[in-house]
């Protein structure tokens, strides 16, 4: 699915959409008809850069961390307590936190990497259970379960100004992201990491140093993830161990990402948008319920049954197959690879192999 | 390797010289003794089959040389450096490329990201530059069209058959560009016109300077390719030499009929 394969024609309109969508972003703070809606579009933003965090393992390694708002929670805290406790600049103080993370990242990387598959989910499940417990226990420097005040960075702001300076800061750390994962998607480091996405004994025989790619993707996932918690922490200005290490924060990153495609760049930030609105329109609607967490695993169980790729892969397909005169390029590359082998005559019996697989079906994906 | 085998060497005129050689070499799973005492020396840049019957352990033998499990006792060493329990990556990097015997490539990648895959980076800069650079491309295109699959570089490799994996497989273990290459039953379910094709790569590569270590089932193919031939059976050797010697040996029809 390079872009190079793709007709001309599928590139610009991505390019235009890509315009478009980016348009509506920086714009929408001028929509936005009031306040509320305006700091729910801070929360989706927050909510994108996140999803598009823990892509950077997720998406590239396939190691699905279930567990990542321990950094969402440890980027907060640190940025808050460094505010608050050594009265540091609230943005040198994002910024050192998100330092502090990358470090602390090194060595729980090390022990949680050593495991693949369900055994990693686990851990990352761990690790975010024994931080909340630390953090509510440990009250009298993290102020518990009664939560710790951060102070706003730009106490003049009126509240829809803050919330407009915050929605700019989170989209433009989300750029940041989806920059970096852009770039890692294109270079040999990333390619590595796609190979130990789809079989990880095969890449390191290959060559490839599965174990300090992984470790260098779950510092960067960690990283750009604490950013976004101590953009938070400045933002929301109350923080309490309950929302900052909760699985269910580290639940909705993955759904986002595999709701709109974790091999895609913009999939996580698709997601988010959808899951992220979702949320917010439930939470206007029907209060604190529990709603929308039926509302959310319903979301996924269609997802997993009838888009497994996310959504963004799913419109591909649909689009490549409505466009005029366009079948999909694997239509094409297989059609074509009959006729060559028809006409090659050196591959007896090697066509069946392609012919019924112009259009996979899931079962495939297990060989 | 007995005395008598070395001046069978002599007589055909060409010295050896030792490629990855196991002392003493151990694996166990439970009571199953996989890999039992093996110790054996392949010749560095020839063509070498392992054979044996099913079980015999030759599976397991490339998996402990390779890094991809850890020997209970023994010592591998290639080219005279010791490599025994060297991660994976590392022994590529020493010079060894595999394939598996149940062929394995990366089904959602294209077939084109397959081998692009295998290219080594030098440096911290070449990790970061571009996986699609020109020349990786033309140097991935090439192995493609060596192993015949040019035509189909945009394809998913799980869209490919199962002949088609392993050439695929190959042309990945190619980019790396070993000195040495462990080939686990390449015709293994492969239809006859693709092993035509494999052996003859193998013959031509080999006449290139790679060195080759190949486990086949498939007699035919064994003969016309080897030069060296070593007969496992249980977990260690027992009868080793050139392919005409080795299919005469009575050790070697034993172990094949289990009389
Ligand atoms: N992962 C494993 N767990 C348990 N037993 C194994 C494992 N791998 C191989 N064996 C056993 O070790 C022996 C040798 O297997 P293998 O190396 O695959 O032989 P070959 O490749 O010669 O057919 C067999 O008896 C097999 O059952
Ligand atoms: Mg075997």
């Amino acid at each position: 699915m390079r872009s190079a394969s793709d007709p001309a024609s599928l590139r610009a309109a991505r390019w235009g959409l890509l315009a478009v969508a980016a348009a509506l972003v920086f714009t929408f703070p001028v929509l936005a008809p009031n306040a509320y809606i305006l700091s729910a579009g801070v929360v989706v933003a927050n909510y994108a850069v996140l999803a598009t965090s823990w892509n950077f393992m997720g998406g590239f390694t396939g190691y699905i961390s279930l567990g990542h708002a321990a950094y969402f929670g440890l980027g907060a805290y640190g940025t808050g307590l460094l505010v608050t406790k050594a009265d540091v600049p609230s943005f040198l103080a994002l910024v050192l936190s998100g330092a502090i993370v990358a470090v602390l990242a090194v060595p729980i990387g090390i022990a949680a990497l050593r495991v693949r598959g369900a055994s990693f989910v686990i851990v990352s499940i761990a690790l975010v259970l024994i931080l909340l417990l630390v953090f509510q226990s440990w009250s009298s420097f993290t102020g518990g379960s009664n939560g710790l005040n951060v102070p706003r960075p730009f106490p003049d702001l009126l509240r829809p100004e803050h919330h407009l300076v915050f929605y700019y800061l989170f989209a433009g750390l989300l750029c940041l992201a989806l920059l970096t994962w852009w770039a890692v998607d294109r270079s040999r480091f990333g390619m590595g990491l796609k190979a130990i996405r789809e079989d990880e004994d095969k890449a390191q025989s290959l060559g490839v140093p599965t174990f300090l790619y992984k470790l260098v993707a779950f510092v960067v996932s960690a990283t750009f993830t604490a950013l976004g918690g101590g953009l938070y922490a400045l933002w929301f200005g109350d923080l309490d161990p309950i929302f900052q290490f909760s699985i269910l924060v580290g639940s909705y990153m993955v759904l986002m990402a595999l709701l709109g495609g974790i091999r895609n760049l913009f999939g996580p930030l698709v997601g988010a948008v959808i899951v992220g609105s979702a949320l917010e329109y439930f939470k206007l609607e029907f209060g604190d319920t529990q709603f929308h967490l039926v509302a959310a695993g319903l979301l996924l169980a269609l997802v997993v049954l009838f888009m497994p790729d996310g959504v963004l892969p799913f419109i591909g397909d649909q689009l490549r197959r409505l466009g005029p005169g366009q079948s999909s390029i694997r239509e094409v590359s297989a059609g074509e690879l009959l006729e060559q082998n028809a006409s090659r005559g050196d591959l007896p019996g090697q066509g069946d192999g392609v012919e019924g697989r112009a259009a996979p079906a899931p079962s495939e994906v297990t060989r | 390797m007995s005395a008598g085998q070395l001046s069978a060497e002599a007589v055909a005129g060409r010295a050896v010289e030792p490629g990855l050689q196991a002392t003493g070499l151990t694996k166990s799973y439970g009571g199953v003794c996989a890999v039992n005492d093996a110790s054996v020396t392949f010749h560095h840049g020839r063509v070498n089959a392992l054979i044996g019957p099913n079980g015999s352990g030759k599976t397991t033998f490339f998996n402990c040389a390779t890094g991809m499990i850890r020997p209970d006792s023994g010592q591998v060493t290639y080219r005279g450096r010791d490599i025994t329990r060297w991660a994976p990556h590392r022994v590529a990097a020493a010079g060894i490329g595999r394939s598996f015997q149940l062929c394995r490539v990366f089904p959602r990648m294209t077939v084109l990201e397959n081998v692009l895959v295998a290219a080594r980076a030098r440096s911290l800069r070449t990790l970061l530059g571009g996986a699609y650079d020109r020349e990786l491309v033309d140097r991935a295109r090439g192995w493609l069209a060596r192993v015949g699959l040019d035509h189909v570089e945009a394809l998913e490799a799980r869209n490919l058959s199962y002949g088609q994996q392993k050439l695929l497989e190959l042309a990945g273990v190619l980019m790396a560009d070993p000195e040495t290459i462990l080939l686990d039953e390449p015709a293994g379910g492969v239809n006859p016109a693709l092993i035509g094709r494999i052996g003859t790569l193998v013959r031509e590569l080999n006449a290139e300077g790679k060195t080759f270590l190949i486990v086949e089932h498939n007699m035919e193919m064994v003969m016309s390719l080897s030069d060296h031939v070593v007969v496992f059976d249980r977990g260690r050797p027992i009868a080793e030499g050139p392919p005409w010697s080795v299919q005469a040996d009575p050790r070697v029809l034993e172990a094949y009929l289990g009389v």
